[in-house]
């Protein structure tokens, strides 16, 4: 009887989608109630909006206005209608901090939605010791980017315990921190062995809303393990999956602190592993800093991650369809 | 459609007054009043340090407590600023009209202080007191195109080059003759790396503007309206450093080195050559005892005959509300009693006229540490700053992609310099 | 009103039902092997999230006088000492700067987590003019990108008079916009008919939201709380603009001062680290359980 009323409430609430999803839709057919609940909303909805609002939306308003103006950190500037996005257009670097940021999301977001949940699942159940287990996993996140830079250029360096554990075993050093392909793809390996623990946590708040009677059901119908992942596990926390998709793909995108620890605050030999928001500080930062064309910057950066949201989305919404 | 353009409305207002407000960082010069710093010197004093007081509060509390005895209507507020993060919240401050009164500055962050009317001209304000500072490190505080001076200058300091004798050794070099000129550092770099199999590298990082300067390449033009770091010299320079990279005697990892990566892998012992300072020598001892035991200090190598200098000062906020106490509180933390006072608890050098000649700069007792302080001393007497103030980090980094780019062989060294002369002029004219 | 505690009870039953369910076995047969491979994999992913660290914990143990810089690298201290703990506290306030850290970071989870539930309800449960358009503010504030607002939030708190103060710390991050979203993703998941049955009993909007809504979502709340700690804990650069007076910097702002301006000491450095480190590994150790409500549970217990 548990399991009938549990299957249905997941046949009722349907695939979640997240977050422009059709699904989540208040009580169908109770269109008397709206009218009565105009305010509550707002009123729930109130402290949010006023901190987004004040501390994000407010200020970055004037990132936009700062666009069209050559100003710099101590001086104001004067409108130059679109020349930053002009200069911005013919700056090699912006293309390469692109090319980048753009590698960065396809060679990172994949494993991020894929990883987490196996160790999630991995560590879901309930066995001695398992405590240690999820707290030691979550280190990672918790360790401040600094520390985890330092201790990954300490392990990738020529003289560091990877090339020391690759000559032991006779394969030559390999120059990690002195290719730029080697050092974008060094960076990416530490932000997916960073992100694990904190997708993890995601998928687990999702993973105790399974029913575990959906798992049983199909236990005695004598699926294996893959068989079950896959047909129980993955469409149960599909929309979740689709959240860390759209995150870590922002994320990704954004990528900042990596890249710079581990490829230096120039981007790499000659600015080759520079990101676009790397390029926003190298800029607009300091007491000289361009802060017009830093904002022009910034404005690409926030259009590009809407689209990739949107496309992110979309992809997902397609596959409802 | 009625609310859209009302909302739409209100945005546009938004972003028009926060167009405004936002750059309004205090009318440059005029707030506060006049640039005199004659008065009563009385009120609160706010003296923010750069990352001093783990390591000198008691100094510094001397310091202040002496003051106020002198002093006895004004009192300091001192505040300590870490490492990491200082130019951001200098800005911060100076666009939020927060500055205390009393700033730890570079000469870097001077400039664009005083170029926004916010650092007090002190040849104006305290020009009295030029006589008492050397004059190379009162003028380092000068800015082109601005008249004046904007700074106290504080301490100074300047580095000798640390090198490895037993890799000198290993690689046939005589380890009691480090190379004095470039030429014999660039002959000895490669014999380094082919010796060692390219294993191990005479130096760690690429060439920075000082090291350009050091060479003796004319950095800037005389109005300092225009880089000049592309004439034939910087070409040669460069040259030099990409045929050290492809023979290995540059480290792998150069052409993304800073100061702190560039010393640690000196610590390790894969890097032959490294400047420092005479601070460095006590961390050699704790952190890397092997390497303490075949330490040898020579002297930076240059082809000018001047050693480059490093420069602290202290600069007094123009929008101060207790200038004259500010200006009074600035002296006497650089005078020539405190700084040497400062000189006794750490080894940096005093910019006050005379403070080289003590004893203390001068007579050496056979340690390795009163060495590389008698020497540094000497060669302060005649060092020049090298770095422009006008090079933003902006700048820097242009340049070190443009190097990166020859060292590599990607661009030709003349062609990058070229590329990288004009953005950086571009940039200064821009700003 | 009975009627509503009633329905919460099935919606746990529905839900987080892991916890109230009689133990039930597995299959016998193939289930015994399963657990020493979980534990080779556990043991493998291990060795790859901490061993890392291992040497920044190993560095704050050597003692004075070791190499650091040996080539290949050693991993164990040869002369093991606690001394560098006692020398971060004798140089800095840590104590201080840890208690500021906390107050931060505990406002910081507090007003996270009821304003991004308040928030995500609203966007998840209530049908109203402007939802849309109050989900695009929450998407939009997101992707704003930080560094370029960092001066203008600054310029916001000076006009407020909150600069040089912790609540000037916590107030721009008070309710994250990624948050709102999880919570919302969270609420939207969870099954209609109980608040629907709630509603029809006569259950205010506030009243479904606290008493059946949230208790639903613990494991999303978790999530949160963690997050938000976490993210006020590792701040650097916005609690060192806003802050001046050294009495109040923040545990990472403070720990900074490690980093000497004439000389730097690697092992008083690490173990700030690791004194920064553990609070976060304990608070996650406490709360991991939240997490584990479901399916696993209880199924080796019994």
């Amino acid at each position: 009887m548990a399991r009938q009323t549990a299957l249905e409430g997941r046949r009722v609430t349907g695939p979640r989608g997240f977050p422009a999803s059709r699904t989540a839709r208040p009580f169908r057919g109770s269109r008397g109630i709206r009218r009565q609940l105009t305010v509550t909303p707002w009123l729930f909805l109130a402290p949010g909006l006023l901190i987004v609002g004040g501390f994000s939306l407010y200020p970055f308003l004037s990132t936009v206005a700062h666009s069209f103006t050559d100003a710099r950190t101590l001086t104001a500037g004067r409108f130059v209608g679109g020349a930053n996005y002009q200069e911005l257009v013919h700056d090699a670097l912006f293309w390469t901090g692109l090319r980048n940021s753009l590698l960065y999301v396809l060679g990172a977001v994949p494993l991020l939605v894929v990883l987490p949940l196996l160790l999630a699942l991995l560590v879901q159940r309930q066995i001695p010791g398992i405590a240690f287990f999820r707290a030691a996993f979550y280190t990672p996140v918790v360790a401040s980017v600094v520390v985890v830079g330092l201790v990954w250029v300490w392990l990738l360096d020529d003289r560091g315990l990877i090339n020391a554990l690759l000559e032991a075993v006779g394969f030559g050093r390999v120059g990690f921190l002195g290719d730029p392909w080697l050092l974008l793809l060094s960076a990416m390996a530490v932000t997916v062995w960073k992100g694990l623990g904190y997708y993890m946590i995601i998928y687990l708040a999702a993973l105790a809303d399974v029913p575990r009677e959906l798992h049983e059901a199909c236990a005695v119908d004598g699926a294996g393990p893959v068989r079950r992942f896959l047909t129980v596990t993955v469409p149960a926390v599909r929309s979740t999956m689709v959240l860390v998709a759209a995150l870590s793909s922002v994320n990704a995108f954004k990528v900042f602190s990596e890249v710079y620890l581990m490829a230096g605050p120039t981007g790499g030999p000659g600015g080759e592993d520079t990101t676009l928001v790397m390029l926003v500080r190298q800029v607009g930062t300091g007491l000289s800093g361009r802060v017009g064309y830093a904002s022009a910057l910034s404005v690409v950066v926030f259009v590009l991650t809407l689209g990739l949201m949107l496309l992110v989305l979309r992809a997902q919404r397609r596959e409802d369809g | 459609m009625r609310r859209l353009s009302r909302r739409a409305a209100a945005a546009t207002a938004v972003l028009i007054t926060s167009a405004l407000s936002l750059t309004g960082c205090g009318a440059p010069g005029e707030a506060g009043g006049s640039d005199s710093a004659s008065g009563k010197v009385e009120g609160q004093v706010t003296f923010q340090t750069w990352n001093l007081k783990t390591h000198f509060k008691k100094y510094f509390d001397g310091v202040i407590a002496d003051f106020e005895k002198k002093y006895p209507d004004a009192q300091v507020k001192w505040v300590d600023q870490p490492a990491e993060g200082y130019p951001e919240k200098l800005s911060a401050d100076a666009a939020g009209g927060t500055l205390p009164d009393v700033v730890n500055v570079s000469p870097d962050l001077a400039y664009p202080l005083a170029k926004a009317g916010l650092a007090l001209n002190l040849e104006k304000a305290a020009g009295k007191y030029r006589g008492e500072y050397l004059e190379a490190a009162w003028q380092s505080h000068g800015m082109p195109g601005l008249q004046g001076v904007y700074a106290f200058p504080w301490y100074l300091n300047t580095g000798p080059m640390f090198y490895n004798k037993d890799l000198f050794r290993k690689a046939g070099l005589d380890p009691d003759k480090p190379p004095t000129t470039y030429d014999q550092l660039f002959r000895d770099a490669v014999a380094m790396a082919q010796k060692s199999g390219r294993k191990i590298a005479m130096l760690a990082s690429t060439p920075s503007i000082e090291d350009f300067g050091r060479y003796g390449v004319r950095l800037m033009n005389a109005q300092g309206t225009a880089f000049t770091f592309n004439e034939p010299r910087g070409v040669d320079l460069l040259q030099h450093y990409k045929e050290l990279y492809a023979a290995g005697a540059l480290d792998s990892q150069a052409l993304t080195a800073q100061a702190e990566s560039a010393g640690r892998k000196f610590e390790q012992q894969s890097v032959a050559m490294n400047p420092g300072s005479a601070l460095d020598l006590g961390n050699f001892k704790k952190d890397a005892p092997s390497l303490y035991k075949n330490i040898g200090i020579t002297d930076a190598v240059n082809n000018t005959g001047k050693a480059n200098m490093y420069v602290q000062g202290l600069m007094v906020n123009a929008q101060s509300k207790v200038k004259p106490a500010a200006v009074t509180f600035a002296h006497f933390v650089t005078d020539r009693q405190n700084q040497m006072a400062f000189a006794k608890q750490v080894t940096i050098f005093p910019s006050t006229k005379g403070s080289l000649d003590d004893p203390y700069f001068t007579e050496e007792d056979g340690t390795d540490a009163t060495r590389v302080r008698v020497a540094s001393a000497k060669s302060l007497k005649t060092a020049v700053n090298y770095t422009p103030v006008l090079l933003s980090d902006q700048m820097k980094t242009v340049l070190r992609n443009a190097v990166a780019k020859a060292v590599q062989g990607k661009q030709s060294p003349k062609a990058a310099l070229d590329d990288a002369v004009a953005e950086c002029t571009r940039l200064l004219k821009t700003g | 009103m009975s009627a509503v505690v009633d329905m919460r009870s099935r919606a746990e039953g529905r839900t987080g039902g892991g916890r109230r369910m009689p133990v039930r076995r597995r299959r016998p047969t193939g289930r015994r092997r399963l657990p020493t491979l979980r534990y080779l994999l556990l043991l493998a992913v291990l060795a790859l999230s901490v061993g890392p660290f291992l040497w920044q914990l190993s560095t704050s143990l050597k003692g004075p006088g070791e190499d650091l810089y040996r080539y290949p690298p050693s991993l164990v201290p040869h002369e093991v000492t606690l001394g560098n703990y006692a020398g971060v506290a004798r140089i800095i306030p840590v104590w201080d700067f840890a208690l500021n850290s906390l107050k931060v970071a505990a406002a910081n989870v507090l007003t996270n987590c009821a304003g991004a539930a308040l928030a995500g309800y609203a966007l998840a449960r209530m049908r109203f003019r402007g939802r849309r358009t109050a989900l695009l503010m929450f998407i939009t504030a997101m992707l704003v990108p930080v560094e370029s607002i960092m001066i203008a939030q600054f310029l916001t708190m000076r006009q407020l008079q909150l600069n040089n103060t912790l609540l000037g710390v916590v107030l721009p991050a008070c309710i994250g916009a990624m948050n709102v979203l999880l919570m919302r993703n969270a609420f939207a998941g969870l099954p209609y008919e109980v608040e629907e049955a709630a509603y029809v009993d006569g259950a205010t909007a506030w009243q479904r939201f606290v008493r059946i809504a949230l208790p639903s979502v613990k494991g999303t709340l978790a999530v949160v709380a963690i997050f938000a700690f976490m993210g006020a804990w590792d701040d650097f650069l916005w609690p060192l603009i806003v802050l001046s007076d050294q009495s109040k910097f923040t545990l990472t702002v403070g720990l900074n001062f490690l980093h000497g301006t004439f000389a730097d000491n690697q092992r008083l450095v690490a173990a700030g680290t690791v004194i920064a480190v553990l609070p976060l590994m304990v608070l996650f150790a406490c709360l991991q359980r939240y997490f584990f409500r479901g399916l696993g549970e209880g199924a080796v217990k019994g």
